[in-house]
């Protein structure tokens, strides 16, 4: 026979076989498969014997046969990582007080970090889900506010191409609905253009974003408005009607997530023809949003609107405000510009522009990660503290390591281990105790986080990046520190106390310390100023104000509701305005009258002669309206604050120009705080309308003073309401309340701020109880041989405590100064500031020293008050 | 009658083993298993359940003399041990005696 091809099977096949196999089975398994191999090759043929052979060896793939980690080369080293594992457990098993203070401290640490990690990343994600959210940009008008031109948006389609597409909102308003007889007020409506689907990639559930809203009287719902009104039906066609128009359902949309600037709940079709063709450059009524094309830049389009405002607005401008010339219009103090906001901006950073109803604010991002680091920070310092106090206690295990063979790099890694169990634990305990804490995490901010929010790739991995670091840092001392011990000298108990860590446990202690005051500071400061601002006197009657919303759905029974309140003998009297306190005021260009024209901008208001009592408002020069005169249409009546700005010393007869006409001064009101306190007392301008119930000026309130008791007012207010305007739901406010909600996201931060200061210093305390359990362990017989000598107990109990309130005042000479410094910061940004006196630092240090004290004060005693001879009599 | 820990596959590959007693392996038992019972078997599954007698101590196992076919590898051969037989004739009786048991007429209108 020649020489002849000898069928061979896949040598990668066998290669895999040899990778996989534990040793002890692979001959007998290998010669099985090429015996198989050669039977195969005679009846099949190589080809199938190939495969065979192949899939064989994939099916030898058992638990069985594969190599354990104990066939690995690397046998001895495995050995002793299994080794550190069991030493380690059994290290922490046997000071379970102190691993338990560990990781105690360090899990509700963890959770904290978590819990304001979903917070904050919660905040930071706004409008990113948008597609192409980052190319979609809001027009706002520098310090004016939020809204812009009516043909702002469609002129600067047509004029740039970068310009992809644009739309305009405005909203969001209740309306409301009747289905059958049923009348709904619907809140978070949204008015807008058909272009908005083309800009906001909205989700259609029914329906196309193709003509959704391209007529009047159709509306857009999402899916939850759509489900509350038609359960088991489709909404799309329905025509329901709102304010006597037959509006249809065209689509329903899925409702925007909960981290959306716009939180709209259904939209309208912009109502008339004439608003997307018409309008004064001047008026400001709409938000204008734009979508700019791929590669855009921002700043080069910003630029250009100025051209844009030149060519279109510069007429409209320059008579407004009595300019001959563009230019010096430009260059006064009245020009204002266009910017873009990009919308993944608004939230955080543009308070003023969000349509939700409440606004991050980037500060609070920047304070609450200070928060969560410093609580991370203290959790951390408890840790290093205890291994590095109790790694004294181990010396003479080190010793004895040494003595039979470990070098150093062992040792490291024996102590490395256990400080990474540590860690480990706390991080399953952490997740835990966040997930049981969110529910009251939520009452607290306001959010709602599922746990699905908690617990994603994201933050685990960034928990096991902390943690890693966390366990380096704590294990790090112990480990280097133990393991550059001469084996003699730690057998002999030379090192016993762990002396050169001492300083710096003190240091931290205080540190950990100083933190704690520094938020306790802050916590008091952030409440006292809360409280200052909802005591403040807003110069008129807060507390028994109701307003009744939607006044112009009245009509012409305006004057019949308005007697019939004052029938109601729990009612005092009967106002009507365009604003209620607390509430929006536009601001409104009047220039003086004369050759030389200033401007000023004044908020401005409507109200009817009612006003001044009902409110309870001051006078402080001339007269209010009267409704004898019905030429008060052209009064005005200014406050003192506006007086000041128009810097006129006898504001009486002055008069002031606007384009529908000169208005004369007939009276000054004294400052009252018509809109929020975190804000000066602007400027305010009040005008005559006697009937509000048909203002063309804005929307019509009713102002009620309330005698008697409130709920009977609100029910018989309320049929009144319904049989004279039985198609629009009846809706009111109270005053007081309407401003609490000013400051609720001041509430809502103070009240997060004073949790997790609280778990902050929890944290704290549990160090310090651990530490002190350690040092008064460590100086057990001191205390003994000291009460044998006849020391008192209180005198012992007070050399303990007086070791601690060393560390806490050191705390303080640091916290102290900083706090002052930040909260000022802090308090800046308010108009009615409180006193920074010097109770707001001194309270929080006793409270923390006391807290301190208690914490250590039953261990002392206790080591105080045991019988020295069971100190004594050991060895 | 103690407990006889063997499952069917189990209780096959052993019976195997002792027909095919003195050369008993991998292959030889997947063989023997295709001629008598025609079962189609992967020869892991052969291996798995002969690991899985030996360590209950029903077969014990030796490596045979390398030949020139396979490769050159060694057999890994098996033989029953006195438990195994054990277990063998235990569970023989134990059918049986249950087999007997079975009322006449029960065999007669299911199986005739």
């Amino acid at each position: 026979m020649t020489e002849q091809h000898l069928p061979e099977p896949p040598g990668w096949a066998l290669k895999l076989l040899h990778w996989y196999c534990k040793p002890r089975y692979l001959e007998a398994i290998e010669g099985d498969l090429y015996e198989l191999f050669d039977l195969r090759c005679q009846s099949a043929g190589e080809k199938v014997a190939r495969r065979g052979f192949a899939w064989d060896v994939v099916r030898f793939f058992r638990w069985k046969y594969i190599k354990g980690i104990e066939n690995s080369n690397r046998l001895n080293q495995f050995a002793m990582w299994k080794n550190y594992f069991k030493i380690s457990l059994r290290s922490l098993w046997r000071q379970k007080f102190y691993s338990a203070i560990n990781i105690a401290g360090l899990s509700v640490g963890i959770a904290c970090c978590l819990l304001i990690i979903i917070y904050i990343k919660h905040d930071l994600s706004y409008d990113r889900f948008w597609k192409d959210g980052d190319r979609i940009y809001r027009i706002a008008i520098n310090d004016r506010g939020p809204y812009t031109p009516t043909r702002l948006g469609s002129f600067l389609k047509s004029d740039y191409p970068e310009v992809e597409s644009y739309t305009r909102l405005n909203g969001l308003y209740d309306f409301s609905f009747a289905i059958g007889d049923n009348v709904f007020s619907e809140p978070g409506g949204s008015l807008a253009d058909s272009t908005v689907f083309e800009v906001f990639d909205v989700k259609f559930i029914e329906g196309t974003p193709q003509g959704a809203l391209s007529e009047p009287n159709t509306v857009v719902l999402t899916k939850s408005v759509a489900d509350k009104y038609f359960p088991h039906e489709t909404a799309v066609g329905k025509i329901i009607k709102s304010s006597g128009d037959a509006v249809k359902i065209t689509a329903v949309v899925e409702d925007p997530p909960a981290n959306s600037h716009m939180p709209f709940k259904y939209l309208v079709a912009m109502p008339h023809e004439y608003w997307a063709t018409t309008g004064w450059w001047t008026g400001n009524n709409f938000f204008t949003y734009v979508k700019l094309a791929e590669g855009a830049s921002e700043e080069a389009f910003e630029a250009k609107i100025l051209d844009f405002m030149r060519k279109h607005m510069a007429k409209d401008l320059m008579e407004t405000y009595h300019y001959d010339n563009f230019d010096d219009y430009l260059a006064s103090d009245d020009s204002y510009r266009f910017t873009l906001v990009p919308i993944q901006e608004i939230h955080l950073n543009y308070p003023r522009l969000t349509l939700a109803e409440s606004a991050g604010d980037m500060d609070n991002v920047y304070i609450f990660s200070a928060v969560a680091f410093f609580i991370l920070l203290i959790a951390c310092i408890n840790f290093i503290n205890l291994s590095t106090a109790r790694s004294g206690s181990r010396s003479k295990e080190v010793g004895i390591r040494k003595v039979l063979g470990s070098v150093r790099g062992e040792l490291i890694r024996q102590f490395m281990v256990e400080s990474f169990l540590i860690s480990i634990f706390s991080l399953g305990l952490a997740i835990l105790l966040s997930l049981v804490a969110l529910p009251y995490f939520n009452d607290l901010s306001g959010k709602q986080f599922q746990s699905t929010d908690l617990i994603t790739v994201d933050n685990m991995l960034w928990l096991t990046l902390l943690l890693t670091a966390v366990g380096i840092i704590a294990g790090s001392y112990p480990a280097l520190y133990l393991s550059s011990f001469k084996p003699v000298a730690a057998l002999k108990g030379e090192l016993k106390s762990g002396k050169s860590g001492s300083f710096l446990r003190k240091a931290l202690v205080s540190f950990q310390f100083a933190i704690s005051i520094f938020l306790v500071i802050a916590t008091v400061i952030v409440y006292q100023q809360i409280n200052h601002m909802t005591n403040q006197k807003l110069g008129f009657n807060v507390s028994n104000t109701m307003v009744i919303k939607a006044g112009s759905a009245l009509k012409d029974s305006g004057p019949f509701f308005r007697s019939k309140l004052l029938e109601n003998p729990n009612i005092g009297g009967v106002a009507a305005s365009t604003t209620y306190p607390s509430q929006f005021v536009g601001d409104w260009g009047y220039s003086t009258v004369g050759d030389v024209k200033d401007n000023y901008s004044l908020y401005t208001m409507f109200a009817d002669s009612y006003y001044l009592e009902t409110m309870g408002v001051e006078l402080a020069q001339g007269r209010f309206f009267s409704r004898e005169l019905a030429s008060d249409t052209a009064s005005i009546v200014l406050n003192e604050a506006a007086v000041r700005e128009l810097g006129w010393d006898d504001p009486i007869g002055q008069r002031l120009e606007r384009t529908e006409g000169v208005f004369t001064v007939i009276g000054v009101v004294k400052d009252f705080n018509f809109s929020s306190l975190k804000r000066k007392i602007g400027s305010l301008a009040i005008r005559y309308d006697a009937e509000i119930h048909k203002t063309k000026w804005g929307s019509a309130y009713y102002l009620a003073r309330v005698k008697g008791s409130y709920q009977e007012t609100v029910n018989s207010i309320g049929e009144l309401w319904g049989t004279i305007a039985p198609e629009e739901p009846f809706d009111y406010d109270f005053v007081d309340q309407a401003f609490a909600k000013l400051y609720e996201s001041e509430a809502k931060f103070g009240k997060i701020f004073t949790v997790f200061s609280a778990l902050a210093i929890l944290i704290a305390c549990l160090g310090l109880f651990a530490m002190a359990a350690y040092t008064l362990e460590k100086r057990f017989k001191e205390i003994a041989i000291r009460k044998v000598l006849g020391a008192s107990v209180f005198s012992i109990t007070t050399l303990v405590l007086s070791d601690f309130t060393k560390l806490i005042l050191f705390g303080s000479i640091i916290a102290v100064p900083l706090a002052f410094y930040v909260m000022d910061q802090w308090l800046q940004e308010f108009a009615y500031r409180m006193e920074l006196g010097i109770v707001v630092f001194l309270i929080p240090v006793l409270a923390v020293t006391l807290l301190a004290w208690l914490t250590v004060i039953y261990q002392s005693f206790k080591t105080a008050t045991g019988n020295p001879v069971y100190a004594l009599k050991q060895e | 009658m103690q407990r006889i820990n063997l499952g069917e596959f189990e209780e096959l590959v052993l019976l195997i083993a002792a027909v095919l007693h003195d050369n008993a392996y991998g292959i030889s038992v997947l063989q023997e298993i295709e001629a008598q019972t025609g079962r189609q078997i992967n020869i892991s599954a052969v291996h798995s359940a002969l690991d899985r007698l030996e360590q209950k101590g029903y077969l014990k196992s030796y490596l045979g003399g390398a030949t020139n076919e396979r490769g050159g590898r060694r057999k890994r051969l098996f033989s029953v041990t006195a438990s195994g037989a054990k277990a063998l004739s235990d569970v023989k009786e134990m059918r049986n005696t249950l087999y007997d048991q079975i009322p006449k007429v029960t065999l007669k209108l299911n199986f005739v």
